[in-house]
């Protein structure tokens, strides 16, 4: 006889893990499958966003920032460190070592939690029914499901013209892995995972060259923002090239011949590795049974509706695998509101309030819409921006690059967006996200109290002067 | 326009299936509060 369950989760990423607790936590007999195999050759909970995705590449933003630090930025404050060694692979260590901690604490979670770890792949079947081949070798087993939740994630899309090799050649995975800094660094795509990767070689001391299809910089950002944030990424020395299509690569032994074509004409530059950071597509590949009838997108996403239904019934889809904006808290937050409609229980996911980051320097985070959408959409919209050259805290920590923006609705005042460029506003951000959620107006934000001296003081300054009324600046 | 539902008086109010136009806010402006959506539910509960 098949195994039964009341949920069978396909795939253990911020996704899926996620929604697997939940479940667990509202009493469902719930299975997790994952095929996931980590560095050291052994299965791992946590998918990419702790293995190969958010979690390594910030251990390691982190640690280049400390050293960039203290390198170029201590020494104007009177610390002066004489023989100051960069170890990388002892900096991998430390990346490997907060993931590994991280994804045996999800193994704890999951023991704890009594969910069932099924080391191996899934497969859709019809009715209901998922077949599970375990990593381990063994027949393939049927297991029956109420429910079954995919969350397959995403992988890194590959470019014809720069075939990824492993070498010299690599996907965001493989420039978490670096042994040595590249003496020259060239990056496919100028987007969050370009800059972030970028950033981390660039402080290393590499010359990091970016090419970028798109002609505007970072599009889906408001584009004040995006500006700002183009000015401090090229005086930092990323080289950044817009409007550059590759069109071909050529790896010799230890280099890498990059063409490209941009409005001027054609272009050949030379690094010592290449990273194609260009995207990330839907992973379904062997997840869909032939007979099995789940409907997927013309981009390959599961199709879902508003509360993340296949056209299957019991079968269900979260994260990246589904389209929406590829990110780890999105996922999360599906999973945990597909496991409360199993239950029973009503849910519901704002996806007016996906706070978006880019884990730079200086920091870029946004919620809500930009200037250009809602200009596009003819919303009446009135902005408030104040810089953080502006704030004491700022200052204290000679971090002053960089601004918040408020837009409210002219004439409900109610906030529609929030974007900030500047230190620490990955955390900051969430004050933006907690007022939208609340339906604030920029007057509420106006009116809470921020404590002195604080960042957060920058936010608080912004929805002063949406009113035009902020206290630190003259008007 | 009616006033913003704060997450966890949308979840009540749906899972409960309750018109917010039929709840009294003692929030700003008349917001609904997650209390204001619990009394509304016992007094319903009661009557």
């Amino acid at each position: 006889m098949a195994d039964s369950y009341d949920v069978v989760v396909i795939g253990a990423g911020p996704g899926g893990y996620v929604a697997a607790i939940r479940c667990a936590q509202l009493g469902l007999r719930t299975a997790c499958i994952d095929k996931w195999i980590n560095k050291q050759g052994e299965p791992a909970l946590g998918g990419t966003c702790l293995n190969v995705g958010c979690i390594p590449s910030k251990a390691l933003l982190d640690t280049s920032e400390r050293y960039h630090e203290l390198l170029h930025g201590l020494p104007a404050r009177g610390i002066r460190a004489a023989d100051v060694e960069l170890d990388v692979p002892a900096m991998i260590a430390h990346k490997d070592q907060v993931v590994r901690d991280l994804t045996n604490g999800i193994k704890m979670l999951f023991k704890a939690n009594g969910i069932h770890w099924l080391q191996g792949s899934g497969r859709l079947l019809d009715n209901r029914r998922v077949e599970f081949t375990p990593l381990a070798g063994g027949a393939p087993q049927v297991l029956e499901a109420d429910n079954i939740i995919l969350a397959t994630g995403s992988v890194p899309i590959e470019l014809a013209a720069a075939p990824v090799d492993g070498e010299l050649i690599v996907d965001s995975t493989g420039a978490l892995e670096f042994t040595e800094v590249p003496g020259r660094l060239g990056i496919i795509g100028a987007g969050v995972i370009g800059l972030e990767l970028g950033s981390v070689w660039r402080r290393l001391g590499a010359e990091v060259v970016l090419l970028e299809a798109q002609d505007t910089f970072l599009y889906a950002a408001d584009q004040q923002i995006a500006r700002e944030a183009l000015k401090h990424f090229k005086r930092q020395g990323l080289e950044i090239h817009l409007g550059a299509c590759v069109t071909a690569t050529k790896a010799h032994k230890k280099t890498v011949t990059v063409s490209y074509r941009d409005a001027e004409g054609d272009h050949e530059i030379k690094v010592d590795r290449l990273v194609v950071a260009v995207g990330r597509r839907p992973y379904t590949d062997g997840l869909i049974a032939p007979e099995c009838e789940l409907l997927l997108d013309e981009s390959g996403f599961i199709h879902v509706d508003e509360e993340n239904r296949t056209n299957l019934p019991g079968v269900w889809a979260v994260g990246d695998v589904c389209g929406g904006p590829m990110l780890a808290h999105k996922g999360s937050e599906e999973g945990i509101a597909v496991a409360e409609r199993i239950a029973g229980m009503h849910a519901h996911v704002n996806r007016e309030t996906i706070p978006m980051v880019i884990y730079t320097q200086p920091e870029i985070a946004w919620v809500g819409r930009t200037e250009e959408k809602l200009k596009a959409a003819g919303v009446p919209y009135r902005a408030g921006t104040f810089p953080f050259a502006a704030n004491g805290r700022a200052r204290a920590m000679a971090q002053t690059a960089g601004m918040v923006k408020i837009l409210a609705h002219a004439e409900t005042d109610r906030v529609l967006g929030v974007h900030m460029i500047g230190p620490m506003v990955s955390e900051l951000i969430h004050e933006a996200v907690v007022a939208m959620e609340f339906g604030a107006s920029s007057e509420d934000l106006a009116r809470t109290i921020h404590a002195h001296p604080a960042l957060a003081e920058v936010v608080h300054e912004a929805a002063l002067a949406v009113d035009g009324r902020a206290i630190h600046r003259a008007r | 326009a009616a006033p913003p539902l704060s997450p966890a008086v949308r979840r009540l109010v749906e899972e409960h299936g309750l018109d917010p136009s039929q709840i009294q806010g003692s929030g700003k402006g008349g917001r609904i509060l997650k209390e204001d959506v619990l009394r509304h539910i016992e007094a319903a509960k009661a009557a």
